[in-house]
């Protein structure tokens, strides 16, 4: 059942995308004719160095002119470099310029960490991105802070992630990841690394990994890999994500359905707000607290729900699951009193996510 | 006017027979110097010691990176740890080696003058590069650089306030360049030796004078450039933070504009050492003369016009891409026609190993692995691929290392009998260039590999794939890390007990042999006027060309 993946070389990793081929047989052309160069002017090099070695009695000979001979060596390797310009230029615009008919992800980079926005809004698992295969996909991707730069190295795009403007990029994988559980990154095929737990899945499985190749820095007291751990990246280095490629079927029953619950709020006793509470911990813990003591920099969501809420252009509504939803989806339409100095950015959740934050703050006021 | 420069007789107390490192004692005599070959002096001793601070970064980024995860020290210790490496290592050391060390001391000689057209500049050049090391210890010991040495915004502009130290550091040292290049560009022009004209022009000059050019056009950009960033950071003004409505990809244009320039301020030097090294130890002047004389100078011209190939994934127009793509290849033309100029001097010489010249050997072979790796970064389609990974360190560690570097220490090599009145230990010295030359090829090759595999660069943990080859680069880190201390103690050692060097010991007929060893305070007891090329061997009398003291010269004519 497990088609055959394709193989890297010693110099470049496997191809799993329709670009690939050609920037390798780029590659591939430039490294024969170094190679030819190299072996001419060492060649050239080594045998001048035997022949005129220092010998006693021996003088060496005064150069005459030979501006025949310097013209050719100017102006005969321009005749290779166009031919290098061009073929290079013309990869690269195949490469800039997407299909008409590319599916859209949007991408926004974070410091440290990777979301993934599907068609409908539906927003992936952090870090975690997927495809549908022999499909060609576009990306639109934009920085929230600092500089990043979204590279996969298996596809042959990379492009800069950076704040205030939207960058993309375009590929279209030619294989389907094969499912393989695993514990690290030895178990896993060529090129690809043992990456997180996929959403809705109980056990890590390998992937293609996506790496940041800007640099967005660290903060202090990290020491240990993050890798293996899954879950949030801590810094520049482990700001990695995982590509899985899957048919189209299945990318579309994703679409529909958005992203699963996470498997552990299946058993809980309430399973909406289980997985409330989880989007809570990796989306909104860094403004709103939830135990009704803390306030700044945003409301607190104990006692929320159902609570009258004023407003800094002097109106009022009662926080009911149509004002929540609201308030995530487009946060600016309505400004909470008091916290207009800081922008909670807008959230595309599905609605069983929104339903499952609903829930999670109507618990909170039990 | 120059040609009218008569001996003139001098009233000065000091001794006037001893060299210029006794005629004068004590430290005044060295920080109040107005000599030329003194501030060359202290401008090597300072970059040396910079050399040797960078190079302890080094190793340590090499340790941490020896075993995925943990090795040594924590992520945000080894940001710093590696932004201070590159920064060190082009700015204080880089940048200043050839030029204001070695230029300082030999530009001056070489054009058969007394002093650079502005002495008192000089000196105050010096200090403000020393002003500028200081910013940059302060920034080093109280804070918290961890940038990257390209200080990229908007990071950079959020980062910790030591970022202005740096860049103030930086800033400085800017100033100190562009002095310089003013002082060695208005020697080349105005104080020539009688008799020698353009053509006889030493091509170390050729080399130099290029370089001041680039140095005086670009360096004030990154002067700007930084200020603004400063201005950004305490003044809160948006330049080139989104956040503040800047334009954090408006810096990289800017940061390029000076920094690829700054390529060529740090290779043409290296390159200007090597054709000395080379006609001296093949016996025969440079092939292709004039072509790599003009070389030179293209290279300064053309490095202004292809900044863009840093930004080729930044998102420039597909129009501003392809350009920059095809000026980049322009680029190759003029070092290609270097190396091949190189080689074919070699054709019919007659060529001594000594150590200077295997470091230029080793600048040719190395050179050219880093140029043509340099191509494929310009093609776009392979640069997607590879820029910013570890294939991007391979390449200019190539070039700046197995290039300038290697350039540098084959001068010191070449030079050091002139300047110190010793010779060095020539086994030692020959050791040392095996690990050295070793050491760098382990290190720096197998981090094309790991490159074109995809490992990103400047950063602290990776994929358990990648670690057999950062291993190797480790590896190899320590091999010539092992190198460059032989040869500290070589050095050393030929300070402490070297032999007394003769006027020309490796026999050869450029400029500057032709003075005295120690050199004379004033460069020549009498001023010379040139009667021939610096290469000019089939020219140069027997005497002229002779290796030993000149009283065993005599001695040998009597017997013959
Ligand atoms: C960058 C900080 C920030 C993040 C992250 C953030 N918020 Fe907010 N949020 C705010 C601020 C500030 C306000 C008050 C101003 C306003 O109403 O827009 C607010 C208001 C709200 C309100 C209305 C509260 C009220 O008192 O009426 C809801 C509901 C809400 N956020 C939900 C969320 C959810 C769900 C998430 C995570 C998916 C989230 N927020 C993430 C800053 C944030
Ligand atoms: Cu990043
Ligand atoms: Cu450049």
């Amino acid at each position: 059942m497990n088609e055959t993946l394709p193989e890297g070389t010693l110099q470049l990793p496997p191809q799993w995308s329709t670009i690939a081929p050609e920037v390798d047989a780029m590659y591939y052309f430039i490294y024969w004719v170094s190679v030819v160069f190299t072996i001419a002017i060492f060649g050239a090099m080594v045998w001048f160095m035997w022949k005129y070695r220092r010998r006693p009695g021996v003088k060496s000979k005064q150069p005459g002119h030979a501006t025949a001979l310097e013209i050719t060596w100017t102006f005969a390797p321009l005749i290779l470099l166009v031919i290098l310009f061009h073929e290079g230029f013309t990869g690269y615009v195949k490469g800039a310029v997407a299909p008409e008919d590319s599916l859209e992800v949007r991408v926004r980079g974070m410091q440290w960490n990777w979301e993934f926005e599907h068609r409908g809004g539906v927003i992936d698992d952090l870090n975690y991105l997927r495809v549908p295969v022999n499909t060609p996909v576009r990306l639109v991707m934009s920085s929230s802070d600092v500089l990043h730069s979204f590279f996969i190295p298996t596809m042959r795009v990379k492009r800069d992630v950076v704040p205030g403007m939207y960058s993309t990029l375009w590929f279209e994988a030619t294989h389907r990841t094969p499912d393989i559980t695993c514990e690290s990154d030895e178990q896993c095929p060529e090129a690809m690394w043992c990456g997180k737990v996929p959403p809705g899945g109980t056990e890590r499985k390998c992937s293609l990994p996506i790496f940041c190749t800007e640099y967005c820095g660290a903060p202090t007291g990290i020491t240990a890999s993050a890798f293996s751990e899954g879950g949030r990246n801590t810094n520049h280095s482990t700001m990695m994500g995982d590509l899985a490629v899957v048919t189209m079927e299945e990318y579309d029953a994703f679409i529909e359905e958005g992203p699963p619950p996470p498997p552990e709020c299946e058993s809980a006793d309430d399973p909406a707000a289980c997985w409330g509470e989880n989007l809570h911990s990796n989306y909104c813990v860094a403004c709103h607290s939830v135990d009704g003591v803390a306030q700044a920099p945003a409301p607190n969501w104990k006692g929320l729900y159902g609570n009258q809420r004023q407003f800094a252009d002097g109106s009022s509504a009662t926080a009911d699951e149509n004002y929540i939803r609201q308030s995530i989806l487009q946060p600016q339409s309505q400004i909470v009193q008091g916290y207009s100095n800081v922008n909670m950015p807008p959230f595309r959740f599905s609605d069983r996510q929104l339903d499952a934050i609903i829930a999670y703050m109507r618990s909170l006021n039990e | 006017m120059t040609a009218e420069v008569a001996p003139q007789p001098h009233s000065s107390a000091h001794d006037e027979s001893e060299g210029y490192l006794t005629h004068e004692r004590g430290l005044k005599s060295w920080l109040f110097t107005l000599d030329h070959k003194r501030i060359g002096l202290m401008y090597l001793g300072s970059v040396l010691a910079a050399f040797l601070l960078g190079g302890i970064m080094a190793l340590l980024v090499r340790t941490e990176l020896l075993f995925p995860g943990e090795t040594l020290m924590e992520a945000d210790t080894y940001n710093q740890v590696f932004t201070l490496h590159g920064a060190i290592m082009v700015f204080l050391f880089i940048i200043p080696s050839v030029p204001a060390a070695l230029g300082n001391f030999f530009l001056p000689i070489m054009l058969g003058t007394k002093d650079v057209a502005f002495p008192k500049l000089n000196l105050g050049s010096f200090y403000i590069y020393v002003l500028g090391t200081i910013f940059t210890l302060i920034a080093i010991i109280v804070g918290h650089v961890d940038t990257g040495w390209t200080f990229y915004t908007p990071y950079s502009a959020r980062a910790d306030s030591s970022v202005i130290w740096m860049t103030m550091g930086v800033f400085i040292l800017g100033f100190s360049s562009i002095l310089t290049g003013v002082n060695f560009i208005a020697t080349v022009h105005k104080m020539r030796a009688p008799g020698l004209h353009w053509k006889r022009l030493p091509l170390f000059i050729w080399g130099i004078y290029a370089t001041s050019i680039i140095q005086v056009l670009a360096t004030p950009v990154l002067a700007i450039t930084l200020f603004l960033l400063t201005m950004e950071k305490t003044l809160t003004v948006g330049i080139f933070d989104p956040a503040l409505g800047g334009d954090p990809v408006l810096f990289q244009h800017f940061f390029w504009f000076y920094s690829h320039p700054a390529v060529y301020i740090m290779i043409l030097p290296g390159m200007a050492v090597v054709n000395e090294v080379i006609a001296t130890f093949s016996q025969r002047k440079i092939f292709g003369y004039m072509f790599v004389a003009m070389s030179s100078i293209s290279l300064a011209l053309l490095g202004f016009l292809v900044w863009g190939h840093h930004m080729f994934t930044a998102g420039m127009s597909e129009y501003a891409t392809m350009v920059f793509s095809a000026l980049t290849f322009l680029v190759a033309i003029p070092s290609g026609v270097k190396v091949f100029n190189w080689v074919a001097t070699l054709y019919q010489g007659s060529i001594s190993f000594a150590s200077p010249m295997l470091y230029s050997l080793g600048f040719l072979a190395l050179f050219t692995i880093g140029g043509l790796t340099g191509l494929f970064l310009g093609i776009l389609s392979v640069d997607i691929h590879l820029h910013d990974t570890y294939f991007v360190v391979a390449h200019f560690h190539y070039v700046m290392v197995g290039g300038t570097v290697f350039g540098f220490i084959s001068g010191l090599h070449y030079w050091w009998p002139k300047m110190t009145g010793k010779m060095y230990n020539e086994t030692l010295a020959k050791i040392a260039f095996w690990f050295v030359f070793i050491g760098f090829n382990v290190t720096f090759f197998s981090q094309f590999i790991m490159g074109s595999q995809g490992m990103p660069r400047r950063y602290y943990d990776y994929l358990d794939q990648f670690q057999p080859l950062h291993m190797a680069s480790s590896g190899g880190a320590y091999i010539l890390g092992v190198g460059f201390l032989i040869m500290l103690f070589m050095f050393i050692k030929s300070l402490m007990s070297g032999e007394k060097a003769p006027p020309n010991p490796w026999a050869s007929a450029g400029y500057e042999w032709l003075t005295t060893t120690p050199v004379h305070p004033h460069n020549f007891a009498e001023p010379p006027v040139m009667t021939r090329g610096p290469y000019d061997y089939h020219l140069c009398t027997e005497e002229e060309l002779w290796d030993g003291f000149p009283e065993d010269f005599e001695k040998q004519a009597e017997k013959a």
